[in-house]
Parts: C-alpha cells; sequence; structure tokens
C-alpha cells in the first residue's frame, strides 16, 4: 500500500512539501491541510512533487487555492516537478503558467 | 462547580436516550428536531429550545426548529456567527450560560421580548465541525448545573448527528435531481450533423461534469464540455452556473476565448475558490470549420474518414478560477464531410497508476468516423468496458454527415 501521506520539512527557513506519489481525491484534503501548515510558516514555500507521479485536478485544485492565497499575502509558491505525467497535466491546465516550477529542490530554494 | 447528582442525572440520561434513539428512527427532519427540543424542554424542565443550523455559505445560524420560541423560526432569525449569544457559541465552540438576558447579552429582541431570564447553549458538534447550537431558556431566574449543561451537550450531540446525515442524503438527492436537470438528455437536430452523447456519474460522490450543445442564432453550433472541481451538491450548483452563464456569453460572441475569457471573469468575481476545466467550440454553420478555445481542458478528439483519428492540434488555456486574466489561444480545424469530433471529461481517459497518453491512446484508437451513436458506445465500450469509473464520465460525439449535405469546399 503506497504511503499517500504529506510531509513538511524544513530546508533552513523554507518549508517544503513533500507530496506522495499519487494525488487525488482521496488525498486532497490532507494536501490542503499540509500546505495551510507551511503557509503558516512562511509566506512563500516551496512544494518538492519529485515523487509525484499522478495528480489529478482535485490536487491542482488545492495547489491553485494554496498559490492564490499566497499571492495574497504576498508571498510565492514554488514546485518542484519531474515527472512525465505531472508535467503533462500542468501543461494541459495551464498551470504552469500560473506558478513557476522548477526541476530541482536546491534550484526552487536558491531563487530570493 | 455545582455537586452534580449522579442518580438523577443518570435516571434523566437513560430516559433521555430511550428517547431519542426511537426518535431518530423517524426520517422527517422537521417533525425530529421537534421531537429532540420538545424531550429537551422536558428533561431540563426549560421553557424554551431552539436549534439553529449554521450555513456554511453565509456564515449565519439560522434559526431551524424551537420548541416554546417558534417565533424564532417563523421570523427567519439569522445570527451571525462570532456576535450576539447564538454566534459566539458558534465562533468558540463553547457553551455559554447567561444569568441576564436583554440586548447588552444576546443579539437576538425575541429572547428578552418572550421574557427569558436565563440562557444556557451549547456547540452541535459533526465531524469535528460546529453544524450549530442548541439552547435552552427558562422565564424565571435559574442556575444550570453541571449536570444540565452535559445533559444539554448529550442532546446537542445526537441531535448533530442526526442533522448530519439528513444534511448528507437531503444534498445527495438535491445533488441528483440538479445533475438531472442540467446535462440535458435531449440533443438538438441539427441540419447535416449527427449528436450522440453519454453522462454516467461516477462512483465517487456525485461530481461536476457536464456537456451542452446549443445552435446559435447566426448559425453556429456551440459545444460545452466541462469539469468543475470537487463533488456533491456544491460542485453540481457551480456546474449548474458556469453552464448558464456560458450559454449567455456565447449569445454575445461566437468567438470562443471571448467567451471563455468573460465566463472565467464571471467567476473569479463571483465564485473566487470555483475551479473547472471547460471547452468551448464553435462550429460554423454548415459544419464546415470549427473554432475551439480550452480552459485547462483536454483537445478533442477528431477521426476524419479513412484516418485514424488524432487529438486535436488545440493549444492549451488556462483553467477557468486560476486567476490568470491571458487571453486563450483559438484554434481552427477543418471538419471533412464525415468527419466526427469527439469531446469528453478526464473521467474517460484517466485511471490510476497510469500515465494520461495511455488513456488518450486508448481513446483516439477507439474513436472511428462512423455515425455518432455507434461511435458513442464503442468508446464506451472499449474505455470503460465493465469497470465502474470513480469519477463522472461525460462523452459527446458531433458528427458531419457525409454525401450531399456536406460542404462541396471542404
Amino acid at each position: 500500500m503506497p504511503d499517500l501521506s504529506f510531509r513538511v520539512e524544513m530546508a533552513g527557513d523554507v518549508p517544503v512539501v513533500v507530496t506522495p506519489e499519487d494525488i487525488d481525491i482521496t488525498n486532497a484534503a490532507a494536501f490542503r491541510t499540509a500546505l495551510l501548515e507551511a503557509a503558516g510558516r512562511s509566506r512563500t514555500f516551496v512544494v518538492d512533487m519529485s515523487r509525484t507521479q499522478f495528480c489529478d485536478t482535485a490536487g491542482i485544485h488545492a495547489l491553485v487555492a494554496a498559490h492564490k492565497q499566497a499571492g495574497g499575502d504576498g508571498g510565492d509558491i514554488r514546485l518542484v516537478v519531474t515527472s512525465a505525467p505531472v508535467l503533462r497535466i500542468f501543461a494541459i491546465t495551464g498551470f504552469d503558467q500560473a506558478i513557476s516550477s522548477f526541476s530541482r529542490l536546491d534550484q526552487a530554494l536558491a531563487t530570493p | 462547580m455545582t455537586a452534580v447528582d449522579p442518580v438523577s442525572v443518570e435516571g434523566r440520561l437513560r430516559s433521555f436516550q430511550a428517547i431519542t434513539d426511537a426518535a431518530l428512527s423517524r426520517l422527517d427532519d422537521r417533525d425530529l428536531l421537534a421531537e429532540l427540543l420538545d424531550r429537551t424542554r422536558e428533561i431540563l424542565r426549560a421553557d424554551t429550545a431552539a436549534v439553529l443550523l449554521l450555513d456554511f455559505s453565509s456564515g449565519h445560524l439560522i434559526a431551524t426548529a424551537a420548541a416554546g420560541l417558534e417565533e424564532e423560526v417563523r421570523q427567519g432569525v439569522r445570527i451571525p456567527v462570532g456576535r450576539g449569544f447564538a454566534g459566539q457559541i458558534a465562533a468558540q465552540h463553547q457553551p455559554v450560560i447567561l444569568d441576564r438576558v436583554d440586548h447588552t447579552t444576546v443579539l437576538n429582541p425575541i429572547l428578552w421580548a418572550k421574557g427569558i431570564q436565563s440562557l444556557m447553549g451549547v456547540p452541535m458538534v459533526a465531524g469535528g465541525k460546529v453544524i450549530g447550537v442548541l439552547h435552552v431558556g427558562s422565564l424565571t431566574h435559574r442556575k444550570f448545573t453541571a449536570g444540565d449543561l452535559e445533559l444539554l451537550q448529550l442532546t446537542a450531540g445526537r441531535a448533530a448527528a442526526a442533522v448530519q446525515s439528513m444534511t448528507a442524503q437531503a444534498d445527495r438527492v438535491a445533488a441528483t435531481a440538479l445533475q438531472h436537470s442540467l446535462v440535458p438528455s435531449a440533443l438538438p437536430a441539427v441540419a447535416g450533423a449527427e449528436l450522440a452523447a453519454r453522462y454516467v456519474p461516477g462512483t465517487g460522490a456525485l461530481g461536476g461534469d457536464w456537456y451542452d450543445v446549443f445552435t446559435l442564432p447566426s448559425g453556429e453550433l456551440g459545444v460545452t464540455v466541462g469539469d468543475v472541481a470537487g463533488s456533491g451538491l456544491a460542485a453540481a450548483v457551480i456546474m449548474g452556473r458556469m453552464r448558464s452563464a456560458l450559454r449567455a456569453y456565447a449569445l454575445d460572441s461566437t468567438d470562443p476565448a471571448e467567451v471563455l475569457g468573460k465566463l472565467d471573469r464571471k467567476m473569479q468575481h463571483f465564485e473566487p475558490d470555483a475551479l473547472a476545466t471547460v471547452l468551448y467550440a464553435v462550429i460554423e454553420p454548415g459544419l464546415g470549420q470549427m473554432h475551439v478555445a480550452l480552459a485547462g481542458h483536454f483537445p478533442p478528439v477528431i477521426a476524419r474518414p479513412g484516418e485514424a483519428a488524432v487529438l486535436a492540434d488545440v493549444r492549451p488555456g488556462s483553467m477557468i478560477g486560476m486567476g490568470l486574466q491571458a487571453r486563450r489561444p483559438v484554434s481552427t480545424l477543418p471538419v471533412p464531410p464525415g468527419a466526427l469530433l469527439c469531446f469528453y471529461t478526464d473521467g474517460l481517459v484517466e485511471r490510476r497508476g497510469e500515465v494520461i497518453d495511455d488513456g488518450l491512446d486508448r481513446l483516439c484508437r477507439a474513436v472511428t468516423a462512423e455515425p455518432a451513436e455507434a461511435a458513442c458506445a464503442a468508446v464506451m465500450a472499449a474505455l470503460v468496458g465493465n469497470e465502474p469509473a470513480r469519477d463522472d464520465i461525460a462523452l459527446l460525439m458531433v458528427r458531419r454527415q457525409a454525401g450531399k449535405e456536406g460542404d462541396a469546399d471542404a
């Protein structure tokens, strides 16, 4: 049974939400909670999706809501996305136009 | 703290539980609450009892049932969360006992107009969330005891569970009724075209998928397919609003990007939390060309006679509700006589543990330039088969008829 939970880790001052292999309706609520937790620690944070192979609109919904909230607070969300299926879904939904994404965690953290 | 007489409390608890169990077996919601309140009043020897339920969209507590205080319900009392007696209980998740009832302690004038001298209220909690407030009042001064409070909290727990299950059931029924009324079962008759469609609700909670097809006053055919994020009644309601708004904007412009842009602006302003993918296509009179814009939705599949079906080459545009302002690209595709266009939602092609391209390939292999109804059947057989889909599926096929009706310069 794959682990479908989300962790919030700290890379220095920057919270990093680490997402599991699958994000869908069954764990979207947990995703929202993790995003809220990260936002509570810092207006700008990273979502590391390098382990994620599947993300449907439930996951995107959670990210969009968090992204809008962060923007409203003067902050920013940065994604680390590596898998082709996730990149594809982000391209189709136009989400890649809305949010900055990187192929490596250190790149996402390095940006001021 | 006042000493509690365990015998009398336990006795009251047992008789109360027996009554509420019997009451809960009844299905009628108003009667159930009314009965609970009557028993509450009796067992606590109070003069009034009332339930206010939280309306999440407005943040107001609405008086729903009352015994000895029916005016609250009949006069449509609404209390904002955080304000007044009930509002404070809901905001703090904590009971409140008042020894003085007047305009300084409560918001609702009915309470002191009635002559209530003491009030005790508790939050109604279900699934960790406050869904309402239950309160009892006395027309003579009274010190509510810890035992009274405990009884009221127990009652509130029962009432909350009953309300929750009634609401969930009511929502399911309402969502289904709404869906049935919105997703059209009859497709318009269009000269020179064949239309066919399928709509299958998923096994999960009802979603917000829809398709729509209509002729425009200037003779074009408008085609919509969409998918509202979320599920249940809330998604169905948003879907209905989007369908309606899109139709209105479609009457004003045959530019699909303009229609989607206006829809997006409307949703962002009035329903900023809503998110959806939508495809809107305008097919010219004569059916020789299609102009299509995408809001985060998959492109249509097109099968031309004698060729394998392919995903139409349509550039992506952002989802509705994403907060972006950029105009979406419009792609124009020729539609030769006999060609079949296939519009769908992601429930048809998405499978857990699979790359999306596999599902899209499977769809393309199943679509051929045959009569629309047969094409629908073939696609559903190939992609759904006998597997229940968790997500909703909406599928719409439009075929330009071959032969004389087809345009000579296609």
